[in-house]
């Protein structure tokens, strides 16, 4: 038994090992020198004489790389923020409530969970035309909250109908109205799940390029991802150091939510995946 | 329950600003995508935009270059969702398996997931770039390789970087998925096969799987709409270099639009792709509902 648990581990281990690989190259040259093109012979860890850190200090000496990161910061915040509002509405009255033609819009928004998002990029680029959200950071908003809304919807009604019903009676009978329920009992009942959506969405937005891509152009801007990307085409050749500095400072805050509320990651993936 | 009048103001108020903003920013979209894709759709012509049809489809019918991409996003799709499934349900059932370092195997699997897909592909050119560190490895290290392959210079070479990235970064999903599901498999009916004498490959097939298929199912669903929706990694990576040849169909209708000004075009283009993924997302729930039964 206890030799079995052994090979396992070492199967986990290289398997882990294989998967980490190319993150510890990204961090290994963001800490050489930023020399040549490629370096020759290429090497997976810089020696310890080599390391430096000048990669970061001229990341971190240009202003508008801080001024990309709290872009990225703004957008994703409240694209969040009003992703969580509208959807948790929506959810709480697709959970509760029957009206006419509700089960053709419930069906309706979780369908377009099939479209791939940038099939729409053509009339949601001219609709940001006619809207003047063309270069505008705010106007990224609310394309993210729509993109977000039909996932956040339907994994949030599932919350809602895991809160007993009692609960939303015996608040009626205090007097409450529909408002009351969904501000006393469902919002702080269905918090965790919330939650979970959130760092999801969280993370749709902080990471998304193709339409931040073709909307912005602006240096001042641009979110992180664009700013990364931009490394690319304006240089005779790329500065990889420089590059990955900016992805580490990119990574960085996500890794950072990821660890500390991996739990909420796990169910955000898994309520919806295990039920059938 | 009768609902009041001044209950049902408030239903409506709730539902108001989400469907305000899904109704303009995807319902507005998705209708005036189909109706532009009847048209020469030129953003520069103010006057108007010419009809023509049905041009634009027999245009995509006919074009070689998206037949390419076409069966670039079948081979991505066929190769990524199986690859990523498999390694990631066994890396779960390895996990399963032991009590130590669960919750430590688990996180530092599921990193690359949470990585953006701009970084990971940037990585993953660096790393397989004709003078990067895997040809280095390759031709001066491990001596498999007498010069050093050009692995972003070529159709397949470049499609290959861009699957084995999409496999890198969907084993944690998967892993966390099946994690999840393997838990909800009866310790009964693992005991009740091995008072039959099943071993663990006999207990795989009669236990385990039949008992996660929805699971199953349902990863086979979001890969497969994953595996259509590959952009950022092929744009980053090759950028369907060399002559189109890498293009996948959405890095090739976002190249049409937006390089080429063809909007009409691409918007066709677009409209068939969802067709496509509605009828197989279709086809998948109807399997998924017959073997539930």
């Amino acid at each position: 038994m206890k030799r079995k648990n052994l090979w396992i581990h070492l199967i986990l281990f290289s398997g882990l090992a294989l998967v980490i690989l190319p993150m510890v190259y990204m961090v290994s040259t963001s800490l050489k020198p930023n020399g040549a093109l490629y370096e020759y012979p290429p090497r997976f860890l810089p020696s310890l004489s080599e390391i430096t850190v000048e990669n970061y200090k001229y990341i971190l000496g240009q202003g508008k790389f801080y001024i990309n990161f709290l872009n990225s910061i703004f957008v994703a915040f409240v694209s969040v923020l009003i992703t969580a509002m509208v959807s948790s509405a929506l959810g709480y009255v697709m959970a509760r409530f029957e009206f006419p033609g509700k089960g053709f819009l419930f069906s309706f928004i979780v369908l377009t969970m099939i479209i791939p998002g940038l099939t729409l990029i053509i009339p949601q680029y001219e609709l940001a035309v006619k809207l003047r959200a063309i270069n505008s950071l705010v106007g990224l908003i609310p394309f993210y909250v729509a993109w977000t809304i039909p996932y956040s919807t339907f994994m949030i009604k599932g919350f809602v109908e895991n809160v007993p019903r009692e609960l939303d009676e015996a608040t009626y009978m205090d007097g409450g109205s529909v408002f009351t329920v969904f501000a006393r009992v469902i919002l702080p009942l269905a918090k965790p799940g919330i939650a979970s959506v959130s760092i999801f969405n969280f993370l749709t937005s902080w990471e998304e390029f193709p339409w931040a891509n073709t909307v912005i152009n602006d240096n001042l801007k641009r979110t992180l991802p664009i700013a990364i990307s931009g490394f690319f085409g304006q240089h005779q050749f790329t500065q990889w150091g420089y590059v990955f500095a900016l992805s580490v400072f990119s990574l960085a805050p996500i890794l950072l939510v990821f660890l500390f509320c991996q739990r909420f990651f796990v169910e955000g993936l898994t309520s919806g995946s295990v039920k059938g | 329950m009768r609902i009041s009048t001044k209950s049902k103001w408030q239903i409506a108020l709730l539902l108001l600003p989400g469907l305000l903003i899904f109704g303009t920013f995807t319902l507005y979209p998705i209708i005036k995508l189909f109706y532009m894709s009847f048209f020469e759709w030129d953003f520069k012509n103010a006057l108007g935009q010419s009809f023509i049809g049905m041009g634009n489809y027999r245009e995509v019918a006919g074009d070689v270059y998206f037949r390419t991409a076409f069966v670039n996003t079948i081979l991505y799709t066929l190769i990524t969702v199986p690859g990523q499934m498999v390694i990631g349900f066994l890396i779960a059932l390895l996990i399963s398996q032991v009590t130590k370092f669960k919750v430590g195997y688990r996180v530092l699997y599921y990193l690359p997931v949470v990585t953006s897909w701009v970084i990971a592909s940037l990585v993953f050119k660096y790393v397989f770039n004709t003078e990067g560190l895997l040809n280095y490895f390759l031709v001066n290290i491990a001596h498999v390789a007498g010069k050093n392959v050009r692995w972003l210079d070529t159709r397949w070479g470049g499609l290959a970087v861009a699957m084995l990235l999409g496999i890198w970064k969907g084993i944690g999903w998967n892993m966390v998925v099946f994690l999840a599901a393997l838990q909800t498999v009866s310790q009964d009916l693992y005991e009740a096969a091995e008072v039959d004498g099943a071993g663990p490959v006999r207990k795989l097939f009669a236990v385990t799987l039949p008992g996660i298929r929805g699971t199953i199912l349902f990863a086979l669903v979001m890969l497969t709409i994953g595996g259509f929706n590959v952009f950022t990694s092929v744009k980053m990576i090759t950028g369907g270099e060399p002559a189109h040849r890498t293009d996948v169909v959405l890095t090739w209708m976002y190249y049409k639009a937006f390089s080429a000004g063809k909007f009409g075009y691409s918007a066709a283009l677009s409209f068939l792709i969802t067709l496509a993924l509605a009828v197989l997302a279709v086809i998948q729930f109807r399997l998924m509902q017959k073997k539930d039964r």
